[in-house]
């Protein structure tokens, strides 16, 4: 599994470089202050840095791009503790007990969880790939439309559990968001929804939608709120409290591996990636956990699943990238670009000859993984003082950088314009009581669920017998079954316990 | 909000409900005026159909209960009205940023949400929106590969 030779050339590769080392803490700050920014996504701040890898070497160059990719993989995550916007779709579940933990005062606990997680899930990612990158691609290849309408099945499930306490109005926000991701034209070719606008020919843009219902409409609900956190007690910026938070993770240690694993198999398959692990990861710790209930209320376990999937993503992306030359996503697309401005083709050929160079760039990432620890404190320790802002500076201005955002990501009016319509729509949903989370998650999976869902259709010429072809599908399901089942026992067990407690 | 004869309907909640699923029946009807085929409605027609029969659920409950018997208080009037000012300001500017150009609506705006924030200080109202904006704008044409109309900067 471990070429050593390779390793060991890969040691020598790096300890005498000087220029493969000097622009990893320029790329960690690079990636979070861009991935800190709503609206400028992971791959947005790789494409800003890529002309500036031209004039260096291979490696150095790959290194620099790799610490922005780490860098704003967790950046994304600091707006989404502290403002409710998640910067890209994989913070979506960050938000969802992070902001909760932030308007508790608690904002230096949940950044520095999710500091801490964050790292560990880079870090463990990469050992994964260390060991087993040709493994991992190869079972990727084996990935196909019916195992992913399964994993994305798995991720709808999931739509329930954001209920909160009303199945039926979880439900229905859920429902809502599907039909929402599915407005445009699909992959069969039929155009549905667009009443005429032909900017939703490509479908509603995801992330204005995603920002307008999760924060801008939190942000209308706080107009009448002084700061974002209350008391002036919990105000404090605290780097003693930050690290208490990043020594937290360690007290669950399963939720950080189970996250680690969805992040890094999840982010292997190309296309979907860091998006769906960080909420499959959370939807399963929320299954597992004892106290169920906390989840969405700011439940540190929340936190901890959501970032170490997402960040570990990455290990698992790269290992396609690597082995397979195929790119995950746009991040690995920005590196495969890198690759060929020097000349350098990714894929097996790649792996086969040069293992040497893949096995430094991924000990380069174990070095990444644990230098954000520190830049990564220094930086969460600045950015806390948003919560000593007053809203009324904070609320325009965000809302003005959100609409600044979804430009950038649109180039076009229709980015403000979706921004304020699902804003619109997010506040109202969330004032009568609906999970605006679940909307989001709808909107995220609908369109994935309806594209893998009509490939495994037409690749079974519409006989939905042919599932029985695909063990590993079928294997999910089970999979997913068994676990709806066991915490269906497991609650009911709970129930009695309770009703004895009370009728003794 | 009380009705006679003890039935509390939440009529702002089912108008909410019954307005989103009335959206969603009418992307169904416009799904299946495209085509029949399963490859259309593969996905969207069960969603849609469980989307109005849990609207059904959800609006049998608005009738069934009420939450509260008092209507809100003067503070929570004057709360929920600075609110949907705040919701106007933003839709002003977003639907004016082509018009007068990004750098006079954003510095509007702020303007405006410190003034339903709060904020009554004559120097703080015109020279936060302005630096504000001034930074926003320039640092954004740096950064954003498309351009966006501006009137002044």
């Amino acid at each position: 599994m471990i070429d050593l030779d390779a390793a060991g050339s890969a040691v020598a590769l790096l300890a005498g470089s000087l220029d493969a080392w000097i622009w990893v803490i320029p790329g960690l700050l690079i990636g979070l202050v861009f991935g800190a920014m709503p609206g400028i996504s992971v791959s947005m701040a790789m494409a800003l840095v890529l002309p500036a890898t031209l004039y260096m070497e291979f490696l150095p160059a790959i290194i620099f791009l790799t610490s922005v990719y780490t860098g704003a993989g967790f950046g994304g995550s600091v707006p989404a503790v502290l403002m409710n916007i998640p910067g890209t779709s994989s913070a979506v579940a960050t938000t969802f007990d992070g902001y909760p933990m932030a308007r508790a005062g608690k904002h230096n606990e949940a950044l520095g969880l999710a500091l801490v997680a964050s790292c560990l899930g880079v870090l463990g990612s990469y050992i994964v790939l260390f060991v087993l990158v040709q493994p991992l691609a190869e079972l990727v290849l084996r990935i196909g439309p019916f195992e992913m309408a399964a994993i994305a099945i798995w991720g709808m499930i999931l739509l329930g559990s954001l209920g909160g306490k009303s199945l039926s109005r979880g439900l229905f926000a859920a429902g809502i968001g599907i039909l929402i991701g599915t407005v445009g034209m699909n992959t069969a070719g039929y155009l549905r929804g667009t009443a005429n606008i032909p900017e939703l020919l490509d479908g509603v843009p995801t992330i204005p939608a995603m920002v307008g219902l999760l924060a801008a409409s939190q942000l209308f609900g706080l107009v009448n709120t002084h700061f974002l956190v209350e008391s002036e007690e919990d105000r404090q910026i605290s780097l003693r409290r930050i690290i208490a938070g990043g020594m937290m993770t360690f007290r669950h240690p399963v939720t950080l591996i189970r996250g680690s694993m969805i992040g890094a198999l999840v982010g292997a398959a190309p296309g979907v990636g860091s998006s769906i692990s960080n909420l499959l990861s959370y939807a399963e710790a929320r299954r597992a956990s004892k106290d169920r209930d906390s989840f969405g209320k700011g439940n540190p376990e929340g936190v901890i699943a959501s970032e170490s999937a997402n960040s570990s993503s990455e290990g698992g992306s790269m290992a396609t990238m690597l082995a397979l030359g195929i790119p995950g996503g746009g991040a690995t697309a920005i590196l495969l670009a890198a690759f060929a401005m020097h000349n350098v083709v990714g894929g097996p050929r790649f792996m086969d000859q040069n293992r040497d160079i893949v096995y430094a760039i991924i000990l380069s990432n174990f070095a990444q993984a644990v230098l954000l620890l520190f830049v990564g404190t220094g930086f969460v320790f600045c950015a806390s003082a948003i919560v000593r802002l007053p809203l009324r500076f904070l609320i325009p201005c965000v809302l003005v950088m959100a609409t600044m955002g979804s430009f950038a990501i649109e180039g076009s009016i229709a980015g403000p314009a979706t921004l304020f319509v699902f804003a619109v729509l997010g506040w109202l949903m969330s004032s009568a009581g609906y999970p605006v989370a679940a909307v989001v998650v709808g909107l995220l999976l609908g369109r994935l669920i309806e594209t893998e869902m009509l490939r495994a259709w037409q690749l079974a010429g519409g006989d939905p017998a042919e599932v029985l072809n695909h063990p590993a599908a079928i294997g999910i399901i089970l999979l997913m079954c068994l676990s709806l089942g066991v915490s269906a026992w497991q609650e009911r067990r709970r129930r009695r316990a309770k009703d004895l407690i009370g009728v003794g | 909000m009380r009705e006679g004869g003890g039935i509390r309907i939440e009529w702002g909640q089912l108008a909410l409900v019954t307005a989103l699923a009335g959206l969603a029946l009418a992307y169904l009807i416009d799904a299946r005026s495209v085509s029949l085929s399963t490859q259309n409605l593969l996905l969207l027609q069960p969603t849609a159909i469980i989307v109005l029969i849990l609207w059904a659920v959800i609006a049998y409950g608005c009738i069934r209960r009420g939450e509260t018997d008092e209507g809100p208080s003067k503070a929570d009037w004057a709360g929920r009205a600075r609110v949907l000012a705040m919701v106007a300001a933003f839709g002003a500017f977003i639907f004016s940023l082509e018009r007068i150009g990004y750098d006079i609506a954003m510095a509007l705006f702020v303007c405006a949400g410190l003034w339903i924030g709060g904020e009554r200080r004559p120097l703080v109202l015109v020279l936060f929106p302005l630096i504000f904006t001034a930074a926003a704008i320039l640092g954004f044409r740096a950064l954003v590969p498309y351009p966006f109309p501006t009137t002044l900067l």
